[in-house]
């Protein structure tokens, strides 16, 4: 398997021996430029090729170009009719694999041009997407009968009740790790007691509603693009449409109230876990007790601060049923559009949720809250 | 065609045996003790009904699947499939057309037909791109459609893109799903005279599942009948033709089988 193409200088010319493979010219590729040949008359022999491809026969249509460009006479000895026929075959192409098309590669200014452009007219078809979704949401508030109980159901579930134990998880540990840090700061104050203030009001007002609308743009916000996203490329929205169901109907409307209703539940329970863990760490590590820890609670979380973070939920619930949803419908044609538009998805819901979530901070700071 | 010292095999020689083929998916048996054969140089077509398992054949003859039963030979050496990278020598020698096209959605036509190149040769790159732009040119693809993707392809223009991959590394023997079907009759009459063309000039040996009549009068050396998960027969059209078998005439005298051979006599 070793026998490498060859070309080797003999008398008058050259004789090719060996494998003319894609698998084994490369060598001989590299180096026949540099061979010598006769001045006039070049006569090769290629009996002594075992095996050639394509790749080889290319590599031979090369060598005997570029002798006749030199004004040499070629001529070719013992080859059977598979060299003869792939000589012929790459002759026949030479023009066009001597020039490869490629796509047309953008300029730096045109790409950010293209892509402003781009982004422009998504963010345009974004609005124009909520705007028909509340007119659709209009229509079921007035007539309730139009709103799919049984699907709002399910996607309650799977949105809102199967959501529980991660929430639930990852609050518990932001309330440990946030006592740990506050308390080691305030022990030295001798001012432990107010961990229940730090626990109570970063938890309750920010970190809660923020880690629960985060992990379900994750885990739902993506599922809602995939599915649609999915359905766009086997063409069941068509069918949908074709049969006078509107998509909108049947497969945004139940995802955004259901989330609407799902998420400030959930920020509750991601409330509640929180606090939990606050008062776990306090207990073992700054050895408060929990009585103590949950007096110094019901006097520093004031009703304003529970509704400002619980008030943030549904907004955020919209922010990711939308944005979920209409990066569906953004799917084109192939199942790879399905895998970019879902990441799209996730990294665009996050990122207005943050900025919705700033805006949230000045606004209650301007209003004192 | 003459035999010569260049050919991988000589005309006629056994080149796939599949011995035994048994395959099994839970309770349902799909394959069920098959012998078949492939020669050099030839065109079989797997033929038979929705569900038969023409499929499964062959994906277990082209190394893609392990048979739950029997031995699967290629140029006489017995394969595994037990991993992906088993007996890597002997897939390059075999091309495979699946029935989607499977090109990679984030790669040209260019680059797609390159991967097996770049992969299995330290050719340069622009060796390497005249060699895929060949076999571009030869699956009967305009030189243009070369830059575009598959999502800008139509349907058969994709068909011939995964034939164009398939062959990049000049394989011994090309593997072909369907070919033909989702084809409109002028596209699909076209990929008939692709497979020959392409079994004349890289002397390849095709072996094609097919739903479409008109291919099998067309293009098929052979022929084997899958039916009842089983091969009902295997033989020349002709040969085919004359079984008084009940399975063969059923198939073959169908009112579409009936109508390609009429065609065909013309």
């Amino acid at each position: 398997m070793t026998d490498a193409a060859t070309l080797s200088p003999s008398g008058d010319g050259a004789s090719c021996a060996g494998r003319w493979t894609a698998r084994h010219v490369d060598e001989l590729w590299r180096r026949s430029d540099a061979l010598r040949w006769p001045d006039t008359r070049v006569a090769l022999d290629v009996a002594a090729i075992t095996r050639m491809d394509a790749a080889g026969a290319w590599l031979l249509h090369g060598i005997i170009e570029r002798l006749r460009r030199d004004g040499k006479s070629v001529h070719l000895a013992g080859a059977d009719a598979r060299v003869t026929a792939l000589l012929e075959l790459v002759a026949e192409h030479a023009a066009v694999m001597s020039h490869p098309p490629h796509p047309p590669q953008a300029a730096f200014l045109e790409h950010v041009g293209r892509h402003a452009h781009a982004q422009w007219h998504e963010y345009r078809s974004y609005l124009g997407f909520v705007g028909r979704t509340s007119a659709a949401a209009a229509r079921a508030f007035w007539r309730p009968r139009r709103l799919r109980v049984s699907l709002l159901a399910k996607e309650l579930q799977s949105a809102g009740l199967n959501a529980l134990p991660i929430v639930g998880l990852l609050a518990f540990l932001m309330g440990v790790v946030i006592a740990y840090q506050g308390g080691i700061v305030l022990a030295d104050y001798g001012a432990s007691i107010y961990v229940a203030d730090i626990v109570g009001l970063s938890m309750v007002r920010e970190l809660a509603p923020l880690i629960t609308a985060i992990i379900v743009a994750g885990r739902t916000g993506s599922a809602y693009t995939a599915q649609i996203g999915t359905m766009v490329v086997t063409e069941e929205i068509d069918a949908l449409r074709s049969i006078g169901i509107p998509p909108l109907d049947v497969l945004v409307l139940p995802k955004l109230l259901a989330l609407v209703i799902a998420l400030p539940l959930l920020t509750v329970f991601a409330d509640l876990l929180g606090l939990f863990g606050g008062l776990v760490m306090s207990n073992s590590m700054l050895g408060l007790n929990s009585a103590t820890y949950l007096n110094r609670l019901a006097e520093a979380l004031t009703l304003d601060s529970y509704l400002s973070g619980i008030g943030k939920a549904p907004v955020f619930a919209c922010i990711i049923a939308s944005v979920g949803c209409f990066q569906g419908f953004q799917v084109s044609g192939s199942a790879e559009s399905v895998g970019r538009q879902t990441t799209v998805s996730v990294v665009q819901s996050i990122f207005l949720v943050l900025i919705v979530d700033a805006v949230f901070s000045v606004a209650f700071s301007k209003l004192g809250i | 065609m003459q035999p010569g010292k260049a050919h991988a095999a000589d005309d006629g020689q056994v080149v796939v045996r599949g011995r035994g083929l048994g395959m099994r998916f839970g309770a349902r048996v799909v394959l069920q003790d098959i012998d078949i054969e492939v020669r050099a140089g030839e065109v079989l077509a797997i033929v038979g009904g929705s569900g038969s398992g023409k499929s499964t054949l062959m994906r277990l003859l082209a190394m893609l699947q392990a048979p739950t039963s029997g031995t699967v030979s290629l140029f006489g050496r017995g394969v595994s499939v037990a991993a992906d990278d088993a007996d890597a020598a002997l897939r390059r020698r075999l091309g495979i057309m699946f029935q989607q096209g499977a090109l990679f959605g984030d790669q040209t036509v260019l680059q797609n037909v390159s991967v097996p190149l770049r992969e299995h040769t330290r050719l340069r790159p622009e060796v390497i791109e005249q060699l895929a732009m060949l076999k571009i040119e030869l699956a009967g693809l305009q030189p243009d459609a070369a830059a575009l993707y598959p999502r800008q392809l139509s349907g058969g223009m994709r068909k011939r893109a995964a034939v164009a991959r398939g062959i990049a590394l000049d394989p011994d023997i090309l593997f072909l799903d369907e070919p033909s079907s989702g084809l409109d009759p002028l596209s699909a009459d076209a990929m008939d005279e692709l497979v020959l063309k392409l079994r004349d000039t890289l002397r390849l040996t095709v072996v094609l599942i097919t739903h479409d009549m008109d291919s099998l009068w067309r293009v098929a050396d052979r022929i084997a009948l899958l039916a009842d998960a089983r091969v009902a027969a295997c033989g020349s059209l002709d040969e085919l033709l004359k079984s008084d078998n009940d399975t063969v005439r059923a198939f073959f005298y169908s009112r579409r089988g009936r109508a390609a051979g009429a065609a065909h006599e013309r």
